[in-house]
C-alpha cells in the first residue's frame, strides 16, 4: 500500500526533524529542523488531499515565517557560538515529564474513541476552485466577512511589527536599529 | 489509506515535542519556534478530520486551516518584533534574565 508507506515515511521524517528541533544546541540549527518539519507537515497535506494548502504552507511558513525567524537569529544571536544556555537539568526532567503525560493522555483518548462511520474517507478533494468561490462568497456558508477580518489583522500586525521593532529615536538608540 | 488515529498520535507527538521545546529552551525565539510546532500540529488535526469527515461538501476545516495560517504570520511578526525590541534593550533574549515588566 503505497499510501501507507508515504504516511509513515514522512511521519518519520516529521518527527525526527521536529526530536532534532527540541534537541538541537544551536538556534540556527533548530530552525533549520522547523524548516523541515513544515516541509513534512506540507507532504501529508498532500496525502490528505488538501493539495492548496500544502502550496500555501510551503509559500507563507517556509518563505514566510521560517526566512523571518531566520533573519531575527541573525541579528540578535551569535550563531556561530556552539552551545546556547540551557535551563537547569531539573526543569527539562519535570517539563519532559509533563510533556509526556500530556501525550499519553491526548494519544490515549485518541486511540481509545471510535470514531466509527464518521471517519470513513470520502474521496472529494478541496479543489482550489471550490476554495476560492468559499472564501469570496457572502452567501450562508461563504467566507467573505472572515476574509475581510484576517485582511485588516494582516495589515494591523504589519504596522504593529514594524512599530514596535522601529529604534526609538527618542533615547539615542535610533542609530543602530536597522530593523 | 492510513486511519485517521495515525494522523491524530503524529499530532499528539508533534504537539508534545513543541511544547517540551517551548517550555525548556530559554531563548525567545526557541520559544516562538515551539509554539509553531504547535499550531502545525492543531492545523493537521484539523486537515485529518476534515479529510475523513462525513459530509464531503464541507470545507470548514480547509478555511479553518487557512486562517490559522494567516494568523500565524501574523503572530510570527509580532512576535519577532518584540523579541528585537527586547534584544535593544536587555542585549539578551534568554527569558531566564527578562523578569521585569518595567525596564
Amino acid at each position: 500500500m503505497p499510501f501507507k508507506f508515504f504516511f509513515y515515511l514522512i511521519a518519520l521524517f516529521v518527527l525526527y526533524s521536529a526530536y532534532f528541533v527540541v534537541t538541537a544546541r544551536n538556534l540556527f540549527r533548530s530552525a533549520m529542523g522547523l524548516l523541515a518539519v513544515l516541509i513534512g507537515i506540507a507532504g501529508m497535506y498532500l496525502l490528505l488531499n488538501a493539495q492548496f494548502l500544502s502550496a500555501v504552507q510551503v509559500v507563507v511558513y517556509i518563505g514566510g515565517i521560517v526566512v523571518l525567524m531566520v533573519f531575527a537569529i541573525l541579528l540578535i544571536a551569535d550563531v556561530t557560538q556552539k552551545v546556547f544556555e540551557q535551563s537547569p537539568r531539573w526543569r527539562q526532567g519535570l517539563i519532559g515529564a509533563a510533556s509526556l503525560l500530556w501525550f499519553s493522555l491526548l494519544a490515549g483518548s485518541m486511540l481509545s474513541y471510535r470514531f466509527g462511520a464518521a471517519a470513513a474517507a470520502v474521496d472529494k478533494s478541496g479543489s482550489i476552485r471550490e476554495i476560492g468561490r468559499a472564501l469570496l462568497s457572502p452567501a450562508a456558508g461563504g467566507y467573505a466577512l472572515p476574509f475581510e477580518v484576517i485582511s485588516l489583522l494582516l495589515i494591523a500586525a504589519l504596522v504593529g511589527a514594524v512599530t514596535v521593532a522601529r529604534a526609538d529615536a527618542d533615547n539615542g538608540e535610533g542609530k543602530e536599529g536597522k530593523a | 489509506m492510513p486511519a485517521l488515529n495515525h494522523y491524530l498520535v503524529l499530532a499528539a507527538i508533534l504537539f508534545s515535542l513543541g511544547l517540551t521545546a517551548a517550555l525548556t529552551r530559554r531563548n525567545a525565539i526557541m520559544v516562538l519556534i515551539g509554539i509553531e510546532l504547535m499550531l502545525n500540529a492543531a492545523n493537521l488535526n484539523f486537515i485529518a478530520f476534515w479529510r475523513f469527515r462525513p459530509n464531503p461538501d464541507e470545507m470548514v476545516g480547509i478555511m479553518f486551516v487557512l486562517f490559522s495560517i494567516a494568523i500565524a504570520a501574523a503572530e510570527a511578526a509580532i512576535g519577532l518584533a518584540l523579541i528585537i525590541s527586547l534584544y535593544r534593550h536587555y542585549r539578551t533574549t534568554d527569558l531566564d534574565q527578562v523578569d521585569a515588566l518595567k525596564g
